[in-house]
């Protein structure tokens, strides 16, 4: 699999292109080019006068203003989730670690809630601040001697997580003017997201991403625990700013989309299957792959029950939990070595 | 090159290094043994910075204690008690792991263990003394002055047993080998230096010609016989009360 970065490159974009021709709304190929060369043309005539975008194509807005966001925001939750679930691999030392197995994003969830209903403006960096404290706990309380061995792990991260969910629930439920819409939130939806979101998006899983590739020798040796200072790691450094790092791209992943389980788990495993374990090839492989995943699953949210639309949540842990489950069946027979 | 140490260490309340004194030099092998809990794999860990001791580690005058782990992985690595690999690395990804590793350190680690030609095999298809290799040449791709290993022939076979004790004998010539041992008999026949350790406290330290039944009965409170064959020391050790 040596040629996995332009394979993965052409699938990023031809679920990309498919994620804004499908819809209810029935759009040309043509149309579609037609409409994306507008919007970029405009855009750039902000910059440069010279560029004139000419006359505003029929689907313009359908296109430029609601399916191409969209689907550059699930692409983007897509690559922070599968991102921040390599990450969380890493650190716990597990290929069954996901910021939304171990309740990370369920702990986000109590902040983009509160967010939610109080301050709108303010989702991500409330998220951000509940996801740090929910990493803190359950990685504290899943550790034996140093270690984290599955079942702690797994039982740390299932109380933890019906904790939160608690917690975020009794908040929707209290405030009933809000709970329709925070429900809908957290269930897990792109729809009615718009550049603006897309802008925040970008800049948190560039940054997020980029520390995760550049850092690929370290996660390697993160996954050696504390054999790794004697090969010149950081850990203590490195285990912080790991933890950092999946709390910021998990958190406004929550506070954009709402809840969306099992990217973080399914990405990683299929790209280790493929490629191997090494984080050299592993980080960019997976983040190229969750996002195409979610733009396949947020295309189905849109189409399988139409004209009604799914929360994308359904639809990933209909496809994500019985791989989970599969999973948990090889780790028991010690099978699980990928 | 030479290596001072001096170290204390507890968990808690528990003391389980007590003033540790030693030395290590080039071109002698020094074996640690003890019985479990004497606290031997606890002063590897302290010597490479895993655990925070108290106390010194010299390496020519300079400080390892003092510095990060960065600068300290240069200087002074480990290897440590083999357990199962849970990724499938291939054995070439697991040797550069190290932040001193270089294409041309691993490739001379590897011939040195011979596995360089199974490079793009994945580690968990190894069997336990073709790791337990792979560790020590991920070690030696370091480049450190002072290798210090946990246990590196424990669960081996016979033949792969022998074959890291001759491994760390042709090492002891170019590096500072300190080995925590688990085998008498591979410390006794093996060993330039023994040093015993006994509830986190060195009880003795000489070459293994000097060693005295009694000092085994006293650590390991077992009935010790200490005979000659072809110039080697061996134990013959009964279960019978002391």
């Amino acid at each position: 699999m040596k040629k996995w970065p332009p394979l993965l490159i052409t699938l990023s974009l031809l679920s990309i292109f498919l994620g804004v021709y499908v819809g209810s709304v029935h759009i040309s190929v043509a149309e579609v080019s037609e409409s994306i060369v507008y919007g970029i043309k405009s855009a750039l005539s902000g910059l440069f006068p010279p560029i004139s975008p000419g006359e505003q194509p029929k689907y313009f807005t359908i296109i430029w203003k609601l399916r191409l966001p969209r689907v550059l925001l699930a692409y983007l939750v897509g690559t922070a989730l599968a991102s921040a679930g390599v990450a969380s691999q890493a650190l716990f030392k597990n290929p069954l670690a996901d910021p939304y197995i171990i309740g990370i994003s369920a702990g986000a969830g109590i902040g983009g809630a509160l967010g939610a209903i109080y301050w709108p403006e303010h989702m991500g960096p409330l998220a951000f601040i509940f996801s740090l404290i929910s990493v803190f706990i359950v990685y504290n309380v899943a550790k034996v001697n140093g270690k984290i061995p599955v079942d702690t792990l797994l039982l740390a991260g299932i109380a933890y997580g019906f904790l939160a969910n608690a917690v975020t629930w009794y908040l929707i439920i209290s405030h009933e003017d809000r709970a329709h819409v925070t429900w809908m939130w957290l269930m897990g939806t792109f729809n009615g997201r718009g550049w603006d979101d897309v802008a925040v998006m970008f800049i948190v899983t560039l940054l997020g991403l980029l520390f995760l590739i550049l850092k690929w020798r370290e996660l390697n040796l993160l996954l050696l625990g504390e054999e790794s200072i004697a090969l010149g790691l950081d850990l203590h450094l490195y285990r912080k700013l790991v933890i950092g790092t999946i709390a910021l791209l998990t958190a406004f992943s929550v506070a954009t989309a709402g809840i969306i389980g099992f990217i973080g788990l399914v990405s990683p495993h299929i790209m280790r299957l493929t490629l191997g374990p090494n984080h050299r090839e592993l980080t960019p492989a997976t983040a190229l792959f969750g996002g195409t995943l979610l733009v396949i699953a947020d295309l189905l949210a849109r189409t399988v029950a139409s004209p009604r639309e799914l929360p994308v949540g359904i639809i990933t842990a209909i496809m994500g939990a019985p791989l989970f489950m599969y999973l948990l069946l090889k780790h028991k027979r010690g099978e699980l070595l990928a | 090159m030479n290596l001072d140490v001096s170290l204390s260490f507890s968990y808690g309340k528990r003391r389980v290094l007590d003033g540790v004194e030693f030395s290590a030099k080039k071109g002698e092998l020094l074996a640690i043994i003890g019985p479990n809990g004497a606290g031997k794999s606890t002063l590897l860990k302290c010597m490479v910075g895993i655990l925070e001791g108290e106390g010194k580690v010299n390496l020519n005058g300079k400080d390892l204690m003092v510095m990060k782990p960065g600068e300290r992985a240069k200087l002074i690595t480990y290897v440590p008690q083999s357990s199962l690999p849970e990724f499938a690395f291939t054995i070439e990804e697991f040797v550069e792991m190290g932040t001193y590793a270089t294409k041309g350190s691993v490739e001379d680690a590897l011939k040195r263990v011979g596995l360089w030609e199974r490079r793009k095999e994945p580690i968990t298809f190894l069997s336990g003394g073709e790791y337990q290799l792979v560790l020590i040449a991920r070690a030696l791709a370091q480049g450190s002055d002072v290798i210090l290993l946990d246990e590196p022939t424990s669960h081996l076979d016979v033949n792969h047993a022998l074959l890291v004790m001759d491994l760390l004998n042709e090492l002891k010539e170019e590096k500072i080998i300190v080995a925590v041992l688990h085998d008498l008999n591979l410390a006794l026949s093996y060993a330039d230096r023994l040093l015993i350790l006994h509830r986190g406290k060195k009880v003795w330290e000489g070459k293994p010609r000097e060693l005295e039944p009694a000092v085994l009965e006293e650590v390991y409170g077992i009935k010790a016989n200490l005979v000659e064959v072809s110039g080697r020391r061996l134990l013959i050790a009964g279960l019978s009360k002391v």
